[in-house]
């Protein structure tokens, strides 16, 4: 999906953002969105030849406008984006040498070593995360958590982990797998998080692997439910997988705490109030007759344009689709700058951006 | 300010007179009731003032409005016997109504009584003076306090003619709502800056502080002044002090109007205009847009929405008796927009098909509570508790002028009472045979919460004109007319604010950003 998506966009120069941006993601497994987002962006600077800084504040806009063209879902991204501009316009707003009266190559200079370092501490944020998360997680207890979540999965494995220190807990893990037949592009692939489930089991932690289907009916023997979330927006409710929601609905309903592990820099300036109300399109709820479904049969067959059938395949299932869960359902966010509740989050944003 | 004032003038001046003695009144004993007689020789000691004194001064003048309030009402007890210390003035014995009494004995629950003060204070309401019965609302007594001014006579000789008009104009709804009250205050306030000159021995930035206190005092005497209004009084004020003294005055003027322009300008009307584009983006085709009342800020939003080419409706919910939906309602139809106006009698019904709902504030309170125009918690509650279909988010455009680090649990500690003559005086319903009309006889009072007692309403009816013009004569009836109430947090999604959109729980950040600047 994402080399299609690389292959329809077109060129931006020289230096093509958006190929930079995926070859990012796919290079290294650990890589979030934003922070993908961010690294593309210093690589752009770096390959750019621009000298002023309006030319440069210019480039980097349009770089993003596209890039988030470009990506079917780009509220995570925009996280990264948004908040490297942030950071480039205060910078470059301080007085003194590195001010806009200074020499501009200096400033270039400084602010290409000061993302590096912003790109390291992100990654690092992930287990400052498990060392705040680790006390959730209980001796006896039993965890439900869903999706691909790198961070849920690092918070699990330290709290496993017997090196970890004395601390180390003995807990069961129940791992809701989305169905792998949603991925129409790849149908043999086996479903999101069966990496981690594969490496708990090897840990020597315990897991059961649920359906979707059947989360109402194990949440009874959770304790706890750990997400991660692909956004956190300023409301304190969180993007993430689809079927988050509803895991999120039904811990409310059974009076089990809901936790979301989530990096500070996921956060993102969007106040969805509802479901529908994302920035992105999805069509998730499709209706259809079935002259409708033989229509688009007969298109997918005669249709020959490489840039169509990918887009047609898409609308049946998104693999990629997201939901909303709003911050009443939000039991706690374990951030690498503390644990947050919902309400603290627009604080922390507002922080950021004022 | 108030030497000259004759004594014998009733209601809204004798209670002014009565306001001033209150500042020393607090550092002797805060029950012990002033007469009046001492007021001259006390105000003419509170005249010169700093700021910081002045602010105490009010403190103090609520503490004793509420000791003489509760004297009042003490006295009242003392008057009706010993063994019954709640019943109202006027009622002897068994004939007291149960309905007027409750609320009584449930206030003075509420407060611990103190001693009995001596007779002879001013009616601290208005109503009480001419009638036996107390006309007040016990629960709400202590709103009571300030009549509303009638009329500009014996207002003192340093408030501008300006003010005094716009006095006049706040307390007659002419301007209303926060933001025009907040802008009309400031610009009042720059003709008085502009003829003012700074008399011999002071400096501009010591005695205009002064000067503009007694036009603050002067308008809060027509109409409570609004969190909006204070929060812009407060940052003049601040200007003003910070003025170096020995910066001449014809320098330090037209800084100050600059100051009041600039502040026109950066927290009103940009900021409005910086809201109606961010809330319009939350208006989507196909949308039923519900609001209450007439915000000036919600119609922007939806002319600005409508501008964009969006395609929706507005279910427009009024009340009585200011029914300021009539205007917005036809500025939208005017400028073509679908528009649907109903009372808020019919909430229920026009929160069937909503899908938003937009709302003005008056103030939103450091926990997040909206303090709107009353019937506002009415809305947004139907909104969010819809029987049986999803909740349909709330949204409050709300410039951070009108934030305030107060904060409010209930509608009633902190509320504005309106005249209860508002509630009356509608124009009849015009009538060619003698029938008395008989929608007229329950329809006004139970929407505003007031009790009365039917069998009274009904022997009114006979009277020409509404049931209840004679409510003052009619014994065990009280008309109750509340300006605001307050909407708790959750019910409501979004705050849009020219800084940005923030759940409720951001207000106090938000808040102490913005001051701090």
């Amino acid at each position: 999906m994402a080399s299609a998506d690389s292959q329809i966009s077109k060129p931006s120069g020289p230096f093509d953002i958006v190929a930079t941006y995926n070859e990012l993601l796919h290079s290294d497994p650990d890589l979030t969105m934003p922070i993908a987002a961010i690294e593309a962006l210093v690589l752009l600077l770096t390959h750019s030849p621009s000298s002023t800084i309006s030319e440069t504040l210019d480039l980097l806009e349009k770089s993003t406008t596209h890039l988030k063209k470009s990506i079917p879902n780009p509220i995570g991204l925009s996280a990264g984006t948004d908040l490297f501009q942030r950071y480039l316009i205060t910078t470059l707003q301080r007085p003194g040498q590195l001010g806009p009266a200074g020499d501009f190559n200096a400033i270039r200079a400084h602010l290409l070593s000061n993302s590096r370092l912003f790109i390291r501490r992100a990654k690092e944020s992930r287990d400052k995360i498990a060392a705040f998360g680790r006390g959730f997680v209980r001796d006896g207890s039993t965890v439900l958590t869903n999706g691909g979540s790198r961070v849920v999965a690092s918070l699990l494995q330290q709290a496993a982990d017997e090196k970890g220190g004395p601390s180390a807990v003995r807990f069961n893990v129940i791992y809701v797998l989305s169905s792998p037949k949603g991925d129409i592009e790849n149908p043999t692939a086996e479903p999101e998080g069966m990496e981690t489930v594969r490496a708990l089991r090897t840990t020597g932690v315990p897991v059961a692997t649920i359906p979707e289907s059947a989360v109402a009916y194990s949440l009874g023997k959770a304790d706890v439910v750990i997400v991660g979330a692909e956004g956190v927006v300023e409301n304190g409710g969180i993007v993430s997988r689809m079927g988050t929601y509803q895991i999120g609905l039904l811990a409310k309903a059974m009076g089990k705490p809901f936790y979301v592990v989530a990096e500070s820099h996921k956060f993102v300036r969007l106040y969805p109030l509802g479901q529908y109300d994302l920035p992105i399109e999805q069509r998730v709820i499709d209706f259809k007759t079935q002259e409708d479904v033989n229509a688009a049969k007969q298109q997918q067959t005669t249709a020959t344009n490489t840039s169509e059938t990918p887009r047609r395949l898409r609308s049946e299932f998104h693999p990629d689709a997201v939901d909303f869960t709003p911050p009443h359902l939000i039991s706690a966010l374990i951030t690498d700058s503390g644990v947050l509740t919902p309400s603290a989050v627009s604080e922390e944003l507002i922080k950021i951006w004022f | 300010m108030e030497q000259s004032q004759p004594q014998p003038q009733p209601q809204s001046q004798g209670q002014k007179v009565s306001l001033k003695p209150a500042k020393p009144a607090k550092q002797q004993q805060p029950p012990q009731d002033k007469t009046a007689a001492s007021a001259p020789a006390d105000a003419a000691g509170g005249d010169k003032l700093s700021p910081a004194e002045l602010k105490k001064r009010a403190k103090a003048e609520k503490a004793a409005r509420r000791a003489r309030e509760k004297s009042e009402r003490d006295l009242a007890g003392g008057a009706a016997g010993g063994q019954g210390p709640n019943t109202l003035p006027g009622k002897k014995g068994s004939d007291a109504g149960a309905s007027a009494g409750a609320p009584a004995a449930k206030a003075q629950k509420a407060i611990p009584r103190r001693g009995s003060a001596q007779p002879g204070s001013q009616g601290g309401v208005a109503v009480v003076k001419k009638k036996q019965e107390d006309k007040t609302v016990a629960v709400f007594g202590h709103l009571y306090g300030q009549q509303r001014r009638t009329t500009i006579a014996g207002a003192g000789k340093e408030v501008h003619p300006a003010v005094l008009a716009l006095g006049l104009q706040l307390r007659d709804y002419v301007i209303c709502g926060s933001s025009a009250r907040c802008v009309a205050t400031l610009l009042a306030f720059k003709r008085v800056i502009e003829s003012y000159t700074t008399p011999k021995g002071t400096s501009l930035s010591r005695h205009l502080t002064t000067h503009l206190s007694h036009q603050i005092t002067y308008l809060s005497t027509c109409r409570p002044l609004s969190i909006s209004q204070g929060n812009a009084i407060r940052a003049l004020k601040l200007e003003i002090s910070s003025i170096d003294p020995s910066v001449p005055e014809t320098e330090a003027k037209p800084s100050l109007c600059e100051f009041i322009d600039s502040f026109i300008r950066e927290k009103i009307t940009v900021a409005d205009q910086v809201i109606a584009g961010s809330a319009a983006q939350k208006i989507k085709d196909g949308d039923v847009v519900v609001t209450f009342a007439g915000s000036s800020i919600v119609k922007q939003t939806l002319l600005t929405a409508f501008k964009q080419g969006k395609k929706f409706r507005v279910s427009i919910i009024d009340s009585r008796p200011l029914f300021e939906g009539k205007n917005l309602a036809r500025t939208l139809a005017n400028a073509g927009l679908e528009v649907q106006y109903s009372l808020i009698s019919g909430i229920s019904h026009a929160i069937k098909d909503a899908t938003k709902v937009f709302l003005g504030a008056h103030a939103m309170t450091s926990n997040g509570r909206l303090y709107s125009r009353v019937g506002t918690a009415l809305v947004a509650m139907s909104a969010k508790e819809r029987a049986g279909g999803v909740e349909i988010p709330v949204l409050v455009c709300c410039e951070t002028v009108k934030f305030t680090d107060r904060v409010a649990l209930d509608s009633i500690v902190v509320n504005e009472i309106a005249d209860a003559d508002e509630l009356v005086l509608t124009q009849p319903p015009h009538q060619l045979t003698d029938l008395p009309d008989p929608a007229a006889a329950p329809g006004p009072e139970p929407k505003k919460g007031s009790k009365t007692d039917p069998s009274e309403s009904l022997a009114a009816l006979n009277t020409t004109g509404s049931p209840l013009k004679d409510w003052r004569d009619t014994r065990n009836l009280q008309l109750l007319n509340l300006m605001y109430d307050v909407t708790p947090a959750e019910y409501v999604d979004m705050v849009v604010t020219e800084m940005g959109s923030l759940p409720p729980s951001a207000v106090p950040i938000v808040h102490r950003m913005s001051t701090n600047m």
